[in-house]
């Protein structure tokens, strides 16, 4: 069997299986997310040594399904089998007492496959497809705990915001298909002229619902109310990621004026949700205002035209953001909560995870040699090779001085103060997936010369990048360190609490407009239902007039013919008694009458 | 070889009548007919689907000689676009005899009125004849307003009022439109495949007669500002009724306009185009923010059904102004696809708002609150249901409108704001979904109870399918696509 089928259908095998048995949830996810690791695993190696390959599946007519393993996809496909199966197997303990295990497992595993089929995706349907439904199963697992306040809500929002967006690359993707007459990804790259900035603007639109980008950023700091191992997939490797993916995937597409309008809302939001971030009270939240902000570097790479870039920090990033939540999710089951008040000191009590969160941040904050100090450097490098380096250059480094500032702030926050722990259950599953995941954190940073040469792309080298980024880290780090977020932010403090909506963000701008329109529809709904039974009796009662007139007036001079009808209506009136069943046997037998006719007609002719 | 196609379309009345004829079976019994008859019709269409159609227009041609004189016949057969109507028909049929074996109240009426609503369902998706189809298509109408009138609920005598008023006066011009085509025709006939291949009427009596079928359609289909029986009907009507009105009978509009509209008057409709086009685009648009302020399940579920007729709309008036015979089959696949998609999973959202209402006597969504809890089954069923009917990859309605939205683009790239609706519809889903069964179970609706093996029966087979058009859409398109890449107009 392929590969690529394997990667797809070893995760979404175990969903089904684990749908039907109920039983052994836990045995049966890790089994499959491990038959899939080792696919791609496969798939990674072959395209690295020039094997690629391709599934054609009948889709719509003219427009066949494509899965493909290039040498990106299949890097891609391999990242995301990989921290998939190191947050199941965090999740394994982390969900001991939950009791609704199969759907948490089984949902977990559509993610999965879904995010598996977006990433190999070779055609604009499927990957459409798969878009969606990662926006679907994020919808179940952020609202996994349905029944406790504000996570409906969540949830809701989560999906409607990234449907919103979603409609740009539904738009992006007609605009390619219908320019390039063909679904093929490959072949819709070629694209060039008005098309392609339209169809590029779009699929920022779309990018920037997913990945969280100003202003669409509000969504996922709410999407918090999900069980932690969600949050980790979510952030790192799947649904979040999809942003960020889909502009490296379409980056040959994307023309000039397109890159730096990308670069430019990559740059907002690495500011802004670093800001957020920095003022957060809530461990969790702060996690997730930081991954908006790195994917907004993600995007100043790509502005820069440098994706292999944005790759290096999606792939550091990935395997940095899912050690940090998971440590995080130790720290909440110790404390039974995620706000940075109560989580004071938490992390003394637990040094071994202490030390993996530590080292998960500063990798974030981009202190060699762990990986995110390699991949935060591409990133700045490419902003100052690029011809708008003093927008984008200047971008990239106030958001690494953020980074910096507000990963030190939180590891002060768990390091000093004091409060009861608890030791939770399952730590040894925790413990487990917490420290692969910081191993990678630690090392990826030596594969990427290797992901360099597989994907035949190199890096612009720039030793005053180097330089800049360590010293702005440095500085964001101690800046964090010593002086209170509430002195750092000053007037801002406020804004950043609020998360930066503009005049009420989303609500404003387009719930309630929608609403208002609803409620103009349905009043001029009632109006026309009354109008049509006005006019409606007011036909009935002309009829009633003018039969009264026909039988006070005409009624003398009319033929005994005419007499003898006007009775049998008459009749029929009385047989419209209001009995339903006996107008009912009236039409069956009329009715069968019609048809008798038509059979009689048959026959004779 | 046997005539499938008449058997399929006369077993149901052959039913009814022996319903009629066993006046005092009990109440299973008749059932039993119902649902065995109706199995036997699935059977039949299942039979004619494995014939399949090509390229070559109508196939499984049945012909008796019946007025020759005017030149009237009996002619039924099938082509890429009626075929799946006809199987959805003996699909939804079928399992709504399955949901209805409950009701105790005058069953041997309700049976037979069912049955012949059946024969008059695939008889006007088979007629060749349009004397035949308008036959059928009057028959139909007579058999809902009697099951409205009969079996709905607590405001069922407006509703019937107000059915009857709309179907009544919508169906006469399409009565004249008829005639005006038989007049035009040389020799003079009734049949719809000689009005097909060389379309009878041109200039100002081609659009004349192009605006007396599209007051008919737009009725039945229905379209803004046509549309206010359809909300009345569907809150009224028993979920049975609701079930085949918009599952099946509001094709009867969208089919029409296709096969008489688009087939006989085409010069007259690619020049209304843009007007027909626009229309959709309102109706789509329009029905999803009505839908949006609806508290009552069924009000709501009742004008996404606008909202996804609409994109049928659309999807024809762009086939009709499409020059390139790719896009214009592109659409079309689309539309008929939606069609079937449409009955597939409003039919399911209706059934399942049936059985919440059977359960608590209610269908405003204010009342309800975490019900996912309490009934699991019911409550994942309407989940599926609900993000299919809102486009979710995967699922039915997303081959459907993904093909529509892509023609539209290449052929009037603005009337793409319809796409607007399916952001919409999710909002309105997931608040109904978040109000109904999310959140903390309420103790009144602690003692509800889940599906029971009937409603499985029911359920299971329609959600089956809304997964099976969502993944592999090939099966239906492959019969759809067959007549439409060669249609000429």
């Amino acid at each position: 069997m392929n590969l690529i089928a394997i990667a797809i259908l070893a995760p979404f095998s175990a969903m089904l299986l684990i749908l039907l048995l109920r039983r052994m949830p836990a045995a049966l996810a890790l089994t499959g997310a491990t038959v899939g690791l080792f696919a791609s695993i496969s798939l990674l190696t072959n395209a690295f040594n020039a094997v690629s390959s391709e599934i054609l599946l009948p889709g719509l007519p003219d427009m066949p399904l494509r899965l493909v393993a290039t040498p990106l996809t299949a890097l891609l496909s391999t990242l995301v089998a990989v921290i998939s199966t190191l947050v199941l197997v965090y999740a394994v303990g982390y969900m001991k007492n939950d009791s609704e295990k199969v759907r948490f497992f089984a949902t977990m595993l559509l993610f999965v496959s879904a995010m598996q089929t977006l990433v190999l995706a070779g055609d604009w349907v499927l990957l459409l497809a798969a878009w969606e439904l990662i926006g679907l199963s994020s919808y179940l697992l952020i609202g996994f705990w349905y029944r406790r306040p504000g996570v409906r809500s969540a949830a809701t929002r989560a999906f409607l915001y990234t449907r919103s967006a979603d409609l740009g690359l539904y738009i992006a993707a007609f605009v390619l298909i219908a320019s390039a007459g063909s679904s093929d990804i490959a072949t819709t790259l070629n694209t060039s002229g008005n098309a392609a900035v339209v169809a590029g603007l779009l699929l920022l639109v779309a990018a920037m619902g997913k990945s969280a980008q100003t202003p669409l950023h509000d969504w996922l700091q709410r999407a918090m109310a999900g069980p932690t191992p969600v949050s980790a997939l979510l952030h790192s490797a799947t649904l979040v990621a999809a942003g960020a993916i889909l502009l490296i995937r379409t980056a040959p597409l994307l023309p000039e004026e397109t890159l730096l309008i990308i670069g430019i809302v990559g740059g907002i939001t690495t500011v802004v949700t670093g800001l957020i971030a920095l003022g957060e009270r809530d461990l969790k939240r702060m996690l997730a205002a930081s991954t908006s902000s790195q994917y907004g570097l993600m995007l100043i790479a790509v502005g820069a035209g440098v994706p292999l870039a944005a790759l290096l920090h999606l792939v550091a990033h990935a395997a940095i953001k899912s050690s940090l939540f998971l440590g995080a999710g130790v720290f909440q089951h110790s404390r039974e909560s995620t706000a940075l008040a109560e989580l004071e000191g938490a992390g003394r009590d637990r040094p071994r995870i202490f030390v993996g969160f530590a080292l998960a941040a500063l990798a974030l904050a981009g202190i060699p040699p762990l990986s995110g100090f390699f991949s935060k450097d591409a990133i700045i490098a490419a902003s100052l090779a690029s011809p708008d380096a003093t927008v984008l250059a200047s971008f990239a480094l106030a958001g690494t001085l953020l980074t910096g500032a507000y990963m030190a702030r939180a590891l002060r926050i768990l390091w000093h103060g004091n409060g009861q722990n608890k030791r939770p259950e399952g730590l040894g599953w925790m413990g487990t997936g917490v420290a692969v995941l910081v191993t990678l954190a630690v090392v990826l940073g030596a594969t990427f010369p290797d992901i360099e040469t597989g994907l035949q792309a190199s890096l612009p080298e720039n030793t005053l990048a180097q330089v800049l980024g360590l010293g702005f880290a440095v500085s964001g780090l101690a800046l964090g360190w010593f002086i209170p977020a509430r002195r750092l932010l000053g007037p801002v403090l406020p804004w950043t609490r609020q998360g930066f909506a503009i005049a009420g963000g989303f609500d404003t701008w387009m719930v309630r407009p929608a609403l208002a329109i609803a409620r103009h529809c349905e009043q001029l709904e009632r109006g026309l239902y009354n109008g049509v039974l006005a006019v409606g009796r007011y036909g009935i009662d002309i009829g009633r007039a003018v039969r009264l007139s026909d039988e006070r007036g005409i009624d003398g001079l009319i033929f005994s013919l005419v007499r003898a009808t006007v009775e049998l209506g008459n009749r029929a009136r009385t047989l419209q008694s209001g009995l339903i069943h006996r107008e009912m046997a009236i039409t069956v037998v009329g009715t069968a009458l019609i048809f008798v006719t038509l059979l009689i007609g048959l026959t004779v002719y | 070889m046997l005539p499938i196609v008449s058997i399929t379309l006369f077993l149901p009345l052959l039913g009814a009548l022996l319903v009629m004829a066993l006046r005092r079976a009990p109440a299973p019994a008749v059932h039993a007919i119902g649902i065995g008859t109706s199995a036997l019709t699935l059977l039949g269409a299942i039979s004619m689907w494995s014939r399949g159609v090509n390229e070559t227009g109508f196939t499984q041609l049945e012909q008796i000689d019946w007025m020759p004189a005017i030149g009237a016949a009996y002619r039924v057969g099938v082509d890429g676009i009626s075929l799946p109507l006809v199987l959805l028909t003996a699909i939804l049929f079928f399992l709504t005899f399955i949901y209805s074996a409950k009701v105790h109240e005058r069953p041997h009426a309700y049976v037979v009125l069912m049955l012949l609503l059946e024969t008059a369902a695939i008889g006007t998706f088979t007629a060749l004849d349009a004397i035949l189809f308008y036959v059928f298509f009057e028959v139909s109408l007579v058999s809902m307003y009697f099951m409205i009138a009969g079996w709905g609920h607590e405001d069922r005598q407006r509703a019937a009022l107000m059915f009857f008023i709309y179907t009544l006066l919508g169906s006469l011009p399409l009565l004249l439109a008829i005639l005006g085509l038989y007049l035009g025709s040389d020799p003079h006939s009734f049949d719809m495949r000689l009005w097909i291949d060389n379309p009878p009427l041109s200039g100002t009596a081609a659009m004349l007669a192009l605006v007396a079928m599209l007051l008919t359609f737009a009725v039945k289909i229905p379209v803004f500002p046509f549309h206010t029986w359809l909300p009345a009907a569907h809150v009224q009507a028993p979920a049975a009724g609701s079930v085949i009105l918009a599952g099946v009978m509001l094709k009867f509009g969208t089919y029409g306009l296709v096969r008489f509209a688009l087939q006989m008057t085409p010069d007259a409709f690619r020049e209304a185009g843009i007007v027909i086009l626009t229309f959709g685009v309102v109706a789509a648009i329009y029905g999803a923010f009505a839908a949006l302020a609806q508290s009552d399940l069924k009000r709501l579920v009742a004008y996404t059904s606008v909202n996804h007729m609409g994109y049928i709309v659309i999807g024809v008036a762009i086939a009709a102004l499409a020059l390139d015979p790719a896009v214009r089959a592109t659409a079309l696949d689309g539309s008929v696809l939606q069609m079937i998609s449409h009955g597939l999973v409003t039919g399911a959202l209706f059934f399942l708002v049936g059985m919440i209402q059977d359960r608590s006597h209610t269908r405003d969504v204010n009342q309800f609150g975490g019900l996912l809890k309490t009934v699991p089954v019911l409550g994942w069923s309407f989940v599926l249901a609900a993000f299919a009917s809102l486009g979710l990859p995967g699922l039915a309605h997303f081959p459907a409108e993904f093909q529509i939205f892509l023609a539209t683009l290449r052929v009037e790239p603005l009337a793409v704001i319809a796409i607007l609706g399916i952001v919409i519809t999710a909002g309105l889903y997931l608040q109904a979904i978040s109000k109904v069964f999310l959140g903390e179970p309420q103790k009144q609706w602690a003692g509800m109870s889940d599906l029971n093996a009937r409603e499985v029966l029911t359920m299971a087979p329609l959600l089956i399918l809304i997964i099976v058009v969502g993944v592999a859409p090939s099966w239906i398109l492959n019969v759809i696509h067959t007549t439409t890449a060669v249609l000429q107009f």
